[in-house]
Order: structure tokens, then C-alpha cells, then sequence
């Protein structure tokens, strides 16, 4: 008797911790989509489309991260609210298995819009959009899609279909990264005393970090034709790792600097294990330099020695496409973000701009400017070649 | 000398092995510091492992213990740095924040671990089960809490610095390198091997360690000489929470200043390989956590520079996956070959059960 009432015990703990386990991916989507409307400010002026239905679905990590899932939400809350649409809800999956699911529950809820941020999350929002096709899909960073002749997500990256025609109602959202890293090259060539300057990426499958880091050398080579650029990243084969994991980033950061003691700016392209690289550049008291997003402001514990970042505008994209989409000027595919669109830009230099000359912020314009006018070559013939790099 | 070195790199086939170990030997004491930073999360996961298996209880929640301590240890140092401030002092970087935090995470870890002894000593459920329940709701709740609190991304109560040792003691010949690994360190790294060693000592030269060694071989015997079994398991699964704990605590606390969702990356497993490979002893399963990260920080090493001359050629040719591969094979290749067969605690996993008084 004793025995069973202890089990019965167990097995009620058991259930509650599961329970509790699965709160972890966030409420579900109906529940926070009804608490929001409620909340919609009144002061929103109803137009015709205040009833359209958008939803939001981070890559795992929180919805505040300063990073691509906050400013991804931001984006589409200010899409949503230019339309007067109903504040979107957010969910953030526990972890990869639930990317589909958490997709498919604003399909089930009948919404209308459906963002998703990140590159992890690209085959889930392409095989929803294929099973969906009446719903829009923004992927942020998930451009250009890859799909097969049949519009399914191709992961052998043969690309054989058009997705703007088999998926008309896919947005996949892409940036020219190398230009973001052409600025943050320039910034730290002109910053580094040495004359050797390093790049540490995630992971060697990464493309977007290595148009990065392409740009990154070519604007460094602009400033200073004798800059010595020390690259190398984290692994080859694992994604945790390669962007998951700040303890070995930090590891990895003091081992890199050890080896190469005259680095003294560090460019990090390796997400949130590049945040451990950011730590390890101020330990060792030289410049880091952040990616994607303001670094000083998503990794406050680096921000004395980040000296600035390069950057996506992850939500002007997100809130533009809301836009497009309402009035009915979007189409499906990549849709590509450069400097012509203020798709990227250089991170603030918040209480850092001692460590570069006085006039590098018109320097950085400059060259932003030509970007623009689309005169100024960022990334080289071979551009997303990891072998330009070795 | 260099002559005969030449010579020796110079034998056909043979002559790779010998680049290699002077590579080794040239590489290795520089990195020495960072191979010992890579090895205390996964060295204090093991001896974790140890401490709960030698008196009888299989703990596989030992990744859901780190992070959980890892989340509590961050987070308590982001509420306690407001109201104790305080600049970080020179010894070690230590706040007061700093010290509430580290001493809340051994907290949490070991009341997660009093679950886990409550459900497999008392309860006698499946102690596999226990483990991967704490594993499973410590990813999911520390992810939903992270989720709801790091709104702000708030600052923590920063982290523990490592002591730099002054030069002269890296000049000193042949063993200087070795004392600049030991010091080289934050504060948790540095008392690892402290731990390591009193553990050692203990368990295998007092006589809490032959009552734990008698629990987790044969606890009937034990029980019948007066050695009060449960009492026993409980207090050992407890403390070694608190080794769990301190892995977390390193992991954001010593190695970064943050928490990450998930950032514990399998290091809590790859103790419990560390555990086996070490045949169940602190010394050994040290020595695991270094073979490890050596593997891993050398795959590193070679990555940033080719070593000079054939080897680098040969290394050259080889994928890249393989050097991230090389810390598992390097753990698969001695577990299978080198340490000969490799014999739990003969009562580990098992439930005991008191003899019911006669009847």
C-alpha cells in the first residue's frame, strides 16, 4: 500500500515536470493571439485590413534577445500596426523539433501572415508555405529558397525549382552581408595598430558568414592594402557549437589570440558562441566587433571593448514586406536586402569612437553612399567561396 | 641533438609519429591553461558521476543539474548586483554578488538532486528515468524562465578572472608549464584539482569513502556491519549535486559572464564517458576530462597553423570534420583499447531495499 501511494506520488511529479517542461515553448499561439487583441490600442484607426491575422515564430533562445528574434518581432509588430492589424503574438520553440509545429498552429488558427526568423527555421516555413499556399510567409535571413521541381524544401541544395513561381506566397528574406562586412572591415583596419586583424566564424558551411568575412577583408584591404587577415572558425560539422555555445567560443577566442598574438581586432560571425569570442577579445584587451545586430546593446558584457557591429536591418525588412504584402505589390522569392534598400548598415560606436580616427564615421558613409550608387565592389568574384578566404 | 631530431622525423611512416610528438610537445604547454579550462566543466560532471555510482545511484540528470545551476548562478548575480554592488575585488575578480550566486547554484544543484535521491532511493523508480526527467525539465524550464526574464538583457554579477601568474614561473624549465596551467586559472578551474585530489584521497583512504564503496557494491553486507545504507546514498547524491552545480557555475560564471539557452552542450554526458574511461576513480576520470579537451584544443591548435614539414601535409589532407570528430575517437579509441575492461560499482543502479525484520 505504502509502495503504491509513493509511486502514485512519483508518477504525479513526473507529470508535472513534463508538464512544466512543455510551457517552455512559449503559450500557444490562440491563447497569446487572444490576450493581444485585447490589448490592441484603441487608438489604432481601424482600416480594412485591421482583421488580418500575423504571427510570429522565433528561432529557440527568447523573443527579447536584441538579436534576429526580437528584431524580427519589432518588425512585425510596426507592420502589423501601420496596417492596423491586432499586435502579433509570438511563439519561440523549445528546440528544432518544434519548428513545424509551432508554424502549424497559426496555419490551424487561420492566420494570414506568418514570420519566422532565422535561417534554422528555412525548411519548416518552406514546407509550410508548400502545404499552405493561400498563407503569406515572411523567413527572415531564409533567401534565396531552395526548393525542388515540386516547391519542397531541397536539402541537397540542388535548387532545380523557381520558388518565386512554385511558392508565390513564400517571402524568403536575404541581405548582402558582404557589404555589412566591408564596413566593419573599414572600421577595423582603421582601429588596428598592428596591422593584423582576425575573423572567427562558426561554421564553414555558414554562406552568409563567409560573404561576411569576404566583404570584411576587402574593406579592410581599403584602408590599409597591407592588412594581414587571420580567419578561421569554430568547426566544421557542428551547429551547436558553431553557434550555441559562448564557453567554447570563449576557449576558442583565447586560443585563437593566443596563437596569433598580433590580432587586434577581432571580428566574430558566430552567433551567440561568437559572443563568447567577444569576451575573449576584451579579456585580452583588444577591439571586437559584433554581427548581425548592435552588439553593445545584445551583449552588454562585451560593449567596452565592442567597437561596433555589422548589421542587418532585420526589422525595417520584416515591417516593408507587411506592408508590400497588404497592398499587394509582394512576390514570392528571395527578396534581397542591400545597401540600395538600407538593408545593412555599421553598428553605433556607442562610447568606443576613440579607437578610431575622427573621421571614419565619414569615411563608413562614404562608402555607404557608394554601396547606394552601387559602384563599390564588396564581395570578390568568388563570393560565398570559403576557398578566398583560406 | 636537432641532428638526431631530423634524423628521427626523417624514417619512413615512422617518422610521422615522431613529428607528431614533437608537435605535441611544442604545442601542448602553451595551451596548457586552455586545455584545463576545457576539461573542469566536464571533469566536474564526472566526478559527479563518481561520487553518485560509487555509492549505488546512476545520475544521467547530471547536464540537467549544470544547467539548471548554470541559469540559477546567472540569474540570482543579475537580482543580488544591484543591492550589494561592489567594484570586483583583485582576488579573482570576487563580489559579493558573485559569491550569493555561486553559493545559490550549489544550492540549486543540489536540491535537484535530493529529487533525483528522493525518486531512486526512496521511491525506487527507475533512476534512468529520474535522471532524464531532470534532464528534460531543467532544458525546458530554465529555457521558458531565460525566455521571461532576459527581456532586458540584463548585465549578471560578472564573473570570476583567472590569477596571472607572474612570468617567471612559466620560464621555469620542463615543469613550468605545468604550474602556469594550475594557476593560470579562475577560481572553480583552480579547485578542481584540489578537489580531485581530496576526493581521491577520501574515497579511497577514509572512511566515508569505504562505507561509500561498500553502499555501491554490496549494500546488504554493508547494512549488516551497521552502515545505514539510504542515509549513505542520500548525503553522497546530494554533495555530488553540488559538483554538478559547480560545473554549471563555471560554465556561466567562469568561462563566460552569460547564460545561453542549451549552453551546457552535452558537456554533462561527456562527463559521464569521462566517468567510465576513468574507471570510476576522481584521478581517472581528470585524466579523461584532459584527454578530451586536449583532443579538442589540438584539433584547434592544428586548424590555426599547419605544423611544419610531412605531418602538416598528411593534417593538411584530412577534413575538417575529422578534427572535430577527434575528441570522441580519441574517448572511443581508449575506452575500447587502452584501459582494459572497464567495471561499475557492482550494486550501481540498483535500488536497495531494507530486509524487512523477521517475520
Amino acid at each position: 500500500m505504502r509502495k503504491q501511494r509513493w509511486l502514485g506520488a512519483s508518477a504525479a511529479l513526473v507529470t508535472l515536470t513534463l508538464v512544466l517542461a512543455a510551457c517552455s515553448s512559449g503559450a500557444s499561439p490562440s491563447a497569446s493571439a487572444a490576450g493581444s487583441s485585447e490589448s490592441a490600442p484603441a487608438s489604432v484607426p481601424v482600416t480594412a485590413h485591421s482583421d488580418l491575422k500575423i504571427g510570429v515564430v522565433t528561432d529557440v533562445g527568447t523573443a527579447n534577445d536584441k538579436n534576429f528574434n526580437e528584431y524580427t518581432y519589432v518588425g512585425t509588430k510596426q507592420g502589423a500596426a501601420a496596417i492596423g492589424a491586432a499586435e502579433p503574438p509570438v511563439t519561440v520553440p523549445k528546440d528544432s523539433s518544434e519548428f513545424a509545429s509551432s508554424i502549424q498552429a497559426y496555419v490551424d488558427d487561420g492566420y494570414d501572415i506568418i514570420v519566422t526568423a532565422g535561417f534554422s527555421l528555412g525548411v519548416a516555413t518552406t514546407q509550410a508555405a508548400h502545404d499552405n499556399p493561400d498563407v503569406w510567409f515572411i523567413g527572415v535571413d531564409q533567401g534565396p529558397p531552395c526548393v525542388n521541381a515540386e516547391g519542397l524544401p531541397d536539402t541537397t541544395f540542388a535548387c532545380a525549382g523557381d520558388a518565386a513561381t512554385l511558392l508565390p506566397h513564400f517571402v524568403a528574406l536575404s541581405y548582402q552581408e558582404d557589404q555589412a562586412g566591408y564596413l566593419a572591415g573599414m572600421a577595423a583596419a582603421s582601429a588596428s595598430k598592428s596591422g593584423t586583424i582576425g575573423a572567427i566564424l562558426g561554421i564553414s558551411l555558414c554562406g552568409p558568414c563567409i560573404r561576411y568575412t569576404q566583404g570584411f577583408k576587402l574593406g579592410a584591404e581599403s584602408i590599409n592594402p597591407d592588412i594581414k587577415l587571420v580567419v578561421n572558425w569554430v568547426t566544421e560539422s557542428d551547429f551547436v557549437k558553431a553557434f550555441n555555445d559562448p564557453v567554447s567560443g570563449k576557449s576558442y577566442g583565447d586560443q585563437f589570440l593566443q596563437q596569433n598574438p598580433d590580432v587586434d581586432v577581432l571580428f566574430q560571425v558566430a552567433g551567440k558562441t561568437g559572443n563568447g569570442v567577444l569576451d575573449a577579445a576584451c579579456e585580452a584587451g583588444i577591439y571586437g566587433i559584433g554581427v548581425d545586430v548592435d552588439q553593445s546593446l545584445s551583449y552588454p558584457n562585451a560593449a567596452k571593448c565592442t567597437i561596433t557591429s555589422a548589421m542587418k536591418s532585420l526589422a525595417l525588412a520584416v515591417s516593408t514586406d507587411i506592408g508590400k504584402i497588404v497592398d499587394g505589390s509582394m512576390k514570392g522569392g528571395d527578396d534581397h536586402w542591400d545597401a540600395s534598400r538600407d538593408g545593412i548598415a555599421y553598428g553605433p560606436f556607442h562610447d568606443l569612437a576613440s579607437a578610431f580616427p575622427a573621421n571614419m564615421a565619414d569615411l563608413l558613409d562614404a562608402a555607404f553612399a557608394k554601396m547606394k550608387a552601387g559602384t563599390l565592389v564588396t564581395c570578390p568574384e568568388k563570393c560565398g567561396d570559403l576557398s578566398t578566404l583560406k | 641533438m636537432d641532428g638526431l631530431i631530423q634524423l628521427l622525423y626523417s624514417v619512413p611512416v615512422l617518422g610521422l609519429l615522431f613529428q607528431f610528438v614533437g608537435y605535441v610537445i611544442e604545442i601542448v604547454p602553451r595551451i596548457a591553461p586552455i586545455i584545463l579550462q576545457n576539461a573542469t566543466p566536464i571533469a566536474l560532471a564526472a566526478l559527479c558521476g563518481v561520487m553518485c555510482e560509487r555509492s549505488g545511484v546512476v545520475n544521467i540528470g547530471i547536464e540537467g543539474i549544470m544547467i539548471a545551476a548554470a541559469f540559477v548562478g546567472w540569474y540570482v548575480g543579475v537580482l543580488v548586483q544591484p543591492a550589494l554592488g561592489g567594484d570586483p575585488s583583485a582576488f579573482f575578480g570576487v563580489t559579493p554578488a558573485l559569491l550569493v550566486a555561486l553559493g545559490a547554484a550549489l544550492l540549486a544543484g543540489m536540491l535537484i538532486s535530493l529529487l533525483h535521491a528522493w525518486l531512486s532511493i526512496t521511491v525506487r523508480a527507475d533512476q534512468i528515468i529520474s535522471g532524464t526527467i531532470i534532464n528534460i525539465a531543467a532544458f525546458g524550464l530554465t529555457g521558458y524562465l531565460n525566455t521571461l526574464i532576459s527581456t532586458t538583457s540584463p548585465n549578471g554579477a560578472g564573473a570570476f578572472t583567472r590569477f596571472r601568474p607572474p612570468p617567471e614561473i612559466a620560464d621555469i624549465p620542463v615543469v613550468g608549464w605545468i604550474a602556469e596551467m594550475l594557476l593560470r586559472q579562475g577560481p572553480i578551474a583552480m579547485s578542481l584539482i584540489v578537489i580531485v585530489i581530496v576526493f581521491q584521497v577520501l574515497l579511497f583512504r577514509s572512511r566515508w569513502g569505504l562505507r561509500t564503496r561498500a553502499v555501491g557494491e554490496h549494500p546488504r553486507a554493508a547494512e549488516t556491519v551497521g552502515i545505514d545504507v539510504i542515509w549513505v546514498r542520500y548525503r553522497n547524491v546530494v554533495l555530488a549535486g553540488a559538483l554538478a552545480a559547480l560545473a554549471g557555475a563555471y560554465l556561466s560564471m567562469e568561462g563566460t559572464n552569460s547564460f545561453q539557452q542549451g549552453m551546457t552542450a552535452g558537456r554533462g554526458f561527456i562527463g559521464l564517458a569521462a566517468m567510465i574511461v576513468g574507471r570510476w576513480t576522481p584521478v581517472g576520470a581528470l585524466g579523461a576530462a584532459l584527454l578530451f579537451a586536449s583532443a579538442r584544443a589540438l584539433g584547434d591548435s592544428i586548424s590555426f597553423a599547419r605544423p611544419p614539414g610531412e605531418l602538416g601535409t598528411l593534417l593538411g589532407q584530412l577534413p575538417g570534420q575529422f578534427f572535430d570528430a577527434l575528441p570522441y575517437l580519441v574517448t572511443i579509441i581508449v575506452l575500447a583499447g587502452l584501459i582494459g575492461r572497464s567495471i561499475p560499482p557492482a550494486a550501481d543502479g540498483q535500488p536497495y531495499e531494507r530486509e524487512k525484520a523477521a517475520a
